[in-house]
């Protein structure tokens, strides 16, 4: 087991010698004070995400927890050019789908998959997007295994969400830890939504001078309305909703002001794809603008995300990513992957049927976990069971082996103990790239535990990126 | 630019506050009239509801009229709209939508006023504690006045938030002196009459004990809308029905007189788009106000004055929303 702060030998790593040392000389019970703090500062700030029970949303404070996971600088440059690598790879991958389909014609990725995805919307061939780039906003997960090796676990392409808390985090663990970020060198996440604005406004069609930016949300109820407002605010744009937007004769796209109709260039969408327009996807939905995708295609507005551009976003086309960085790019991943082995190819498929004890197997287009198996918790009747699944369709299977995921101290009930984490960096893509300085630590609060989801359980922690 | 979605939020947002603020005022300044007045005389907590223009509400729920119900209903009742802590939690509420507008500070204020409310409002009840929760109540909404004030860039969003402040405002005025002057100038009025009917018995010692609680009513009633301080600077000689009135429907130096209230109408209607479809409802207002001089000390013309007030405050309120909300569906 590998853990981010203590080494094998018990102990601190180098860069995060001064916590491990603030920590011991503060205690349990000042920490423990600390804690209770920045808890009422979650509370004081409305730092919140919403939680869904019997129907009705509930406004929840943030859970935090104030020992931070760190990383060391150098690390952390190495991970940076591996997930813009990643993305140039990605996007590449997304416009040459929705163009020529080279990557098919040429062998590289099946033409099945694409048949099979529930995410390519064919709606958006042969639209082209200012810089060829598709997924502006990604947060990427990444894990560490035992070895202390960083591994890509997925990119979230559609609406990742996360990044306000990497921010509020910071607000609250500088309250906490004063002392340690006057002593020593820790990257300031702050420059995320500048950055942001930035690269939003860059996409605005040619013609336009002052762009007019504004983030959509589906709404008060959704779980990351704080995340929304946050942004919005933090980029001074407006916060809209599909009903405050309309699509002109004219196909360009307004919001209803106090003062009329004015016109929209950029829209930071927050709303999946199928939602956004129902004159193209779902008609029920309220989300959406009609005529939005119309708009979108004429040139008249920039959508970040681009609507499709979720088809990169899968466990198959994750899977293939090694290969299309090396086919766009002509370079090695900077970043590994965890291997999968994909069950549509013959020799991968043998190894996942030989070693299925040892493995994770996912159903290639499922989302949030329904029909995983973990071959090392699973019992021989359900063994058997994915055995004949992965034999009827391989196409539809992946499977990576079992990961150790790296522990952090945590706070836990008055003492301090080791708690899986994971990480989501965010990477902007627009004419540049960036990367925030770290990014989102979830940590499973309980003992043993794997989901670091907030709605099931998971904390947070701030992520410092310490110059060694 | 300010989304009409949002400009409604706000709105509502700042007249929700300023309802809560308000109550929290005239709560605590009753409370504090009530003990001044011996047993017996007017001690009734009814007018409260009056003001509050709640009374209906109340006696659809309530059997009893004792003071800690009608407290009870106007600060903590979360079932009752316009209580404290409902006005409180609505503006969060509406707040919540429009975070991005607002000062960062603001928000925290309203959730901060939120929590406490939503944890302590049972202290508001209890008249040991009752008046350092009102206090609160109020010292945060002028904690929140002075963060908008100080650090807000004056924008649509901000004539917006000041306009909903004033109309709230003025409204709540209208109310007090709808109810409680109409009310007290009835009662001298009757007093008056009975002390020259029977002039030979000894009601002269009584008629004077009542002219002093008038005075410390009237007081009450200026402490209600934070004006005794002003009154008696701006104002030479006693309180007398006459000049309370007059100072807080006409004294347009006094932040929360009628004529204060309909100046910070105008001058946030005129900074914001359209101006030419809802000064007209001003000028409405301003006519009804100044017709109504010559009324100033009778009792129920000036019930009946404020009433029409009110309503042309709602017509004003009514045409923000066609002019800003609706005129842009």
């Amino acid at each position: 087991m590998w853990d981010e702060l203590i080494d094998d030998n018990g102990e601190p790593r180098a860069a995060a010698a001064a916590v491990v040392q603030q920590l011991q000389e503060l205690g349990l019970s000042e920490l423990q004070q600390r804690q209770d703090l920045a808890e009422l500062d979650i509370v004081g700030m409305g730092i919140t995400f919403t939680v869904y029970s019997d129907g009705r949303g509930i406004d929840r404070a943030w859970p935090f927890d104030i020992i931070p996971r760190v990383i060391a600088a150098d690390e952390w440059r190495r991970v940076e050019l591996g997930l813009m690598q990643r993305l140039r790879a990605i996007n590449a991958f997304i416009d040459d789908l929705y163009h020529e389909q080279r990557v098919i014609a040429d062998g590289v990725f099946p033409a099945a998959l694409l048949e099979h995805s529930v995410n390519f919307r064919p709606q958006c061939r042969g639209v082209s997007p200012k810089y060829g780039v598709w997924a502006h906003i990604c947060g990427s997960d990444l894990v560490r295994d035992a070895d202390g090796t960083m591994y890509v676990l997925e990119d979230n392409l559609r609406v990742p969400s996360g990044v306000s808390y990497v921010l509020e985090n910071r607000a609250i663990s500088k309250r906490a830890f004063a002392d340690l970020f006057a002593q020593q060198s820790i990257l300031p996440v702050d420059a995320y939504t500048d950055e942001l604005k930035r690269m939003l406004a860059s996409l605005a069609p040619d013609d336009v001078a002052d762009p007019t930016v504004v983030v959509l949300t589906p709404g008060i109820f959704n779980s990351a309305y704080f995340e929304h407002s946050f942004l919005a605010q933090r980029m001074g744009a407006a916060l809209v909703e599909g009903a405050d937007l309309v699509v002109g004769d004219d196909d360009c796209v307004y919001m209803r002001t106090i003062d009329g109709r004015e016109r929209v260039d950029v829209i930071y969408r927050r709303v999946d794809d199928l939602f956004l327009d129902p004159d193209e996807f779902r008609p029920d939905s309220a989300l959406g603008v009609p005529g939005l995708m119309r708009a979108w295609r004429a040139g008249n507005v920039a959508i970040a995300n681009a609507p499709g551009a979720g088809v990169a976003d899968d466990k198959v086309v994750y899977a293939w990513v090694p290969d299309l960085i090396r086919y766009y790019l002509h370079e090695e991943a900077l970043l590994p992957n965890v291997p999968t082995y994909r069950c549509v190819y013959d020799d991968e498929r043998q190894h996942v049927l030989d070693n299925i004890g040892e493995m994770v197997v996912k159903p290639a287009n499922e989302s949030g976990g329904y029909g995983l198996l973990i071959g090392n918790r699973a019992s021989r009747t359900e063994l058997d069971e994915a055995i004949a699944n992965i034999e009827a369709d391989p196409r539809n299977w992946v499977a990576q082996p079992i990961l150790s995921l790296s522990t952090a101290p945590t706070l836990c009930d008055g003492r301090i103990e080791p708690r899986h984490v994971d990480l989501r960096p965010f990477i902007l893509s627009g004419a540049g790239q960036y990367v925030t300085a770290g990014g989102l630590t979830r940590v499973a609060l309980r003992r043993g535990s794997l989901v670091v989801n907030s709605s099931q359980g998971g904390g947070s922690k701030d992520t410092w990126i310490v110059e060694t | 630019m300010l989304l009409s979605r949002v400009a409604d939020n706000l709105y509502w947002g700042a007249r929700y506050l300023e309802r809560a603020e308000d109550t929290a005022r005239v709560v605590r300044a009753f409370t504090e009239v009530l003990l001044d007045l011996p047993v017996g005389v007017a001690s009734s907590w009814e007018p409260l509801l009056a003001v509050a223009g709640s009374r209906e509400a109340f006696e659809a729920g309530h059997a009893r009229r004792a003071e800690n119900d009608i407290v009870h209903f106007l600060v903590a009742d979360s079932a009752n709209f316009g209580s404290v802590v409902a006005s409180v939690a609505h503006a969060r509420e509406n707040l919540r939508t429009t975070r991005e507008v607002l000062p960062r500070e603001a928000w925290q204020t309203v959730n901060d006023l939120y929590l406490y409310t939503a944890r302590d409002a049972e202290s508001g009840v209890d008249r040991r504690s009752r008046a350092r929760f009102l206090g609160r109540v109020i010292s945060e909404s002028q904690r929140l006045d002075g963060v908008i004030s100080g650090t807000m860039q004056r924008d649509e969003a901000y004539e917006i938030w000041r306009l909903g402040q004033a109309v709230e405002r003025a409204d709540m005025t209208t109310r007090v002196v709808g109810v409680r002057a109409a009310a007290l100038l009835a009662t001298t009025a009757a007093t008056v009459n009975t002390a020259t009917s029977t002039a030979t018995t000894s009601t002269t010692t009584t008629s004077t004990a009542t002219d002093d609680f008038d005075e410390v009513q009237w007081m009450g009633m200026l402490r209600s809308l934070t004006a005794l301080q002003m009154y008696q600077r701006a104002t030479r000689g006693p309180i007398t029905g006459e000049g309370v009135v007059s100072f807080l429907l006409f004294d347009h130096e006094f932040p929360r007189s009628v004529a204060g209230c309909m100046q910070r109408i105008r001058s946030a209607l005129s900074r914001l788009p359209r101006a030419d479809r809802t000064l007209p409802e001003c000028d409405d207002v301003d006519a009804l106000l100044s017709g109504l001089r010559a009324d100033a000390g009778d009792g129920a013309a000036l019930d009946q004055a404020m009433d029409r007030v009110q309503m042309a405050l709602g017509r004003l309120s009514a045409a923000v929303y066609d002019t800003f909300v609706r005129a842009a569906e």
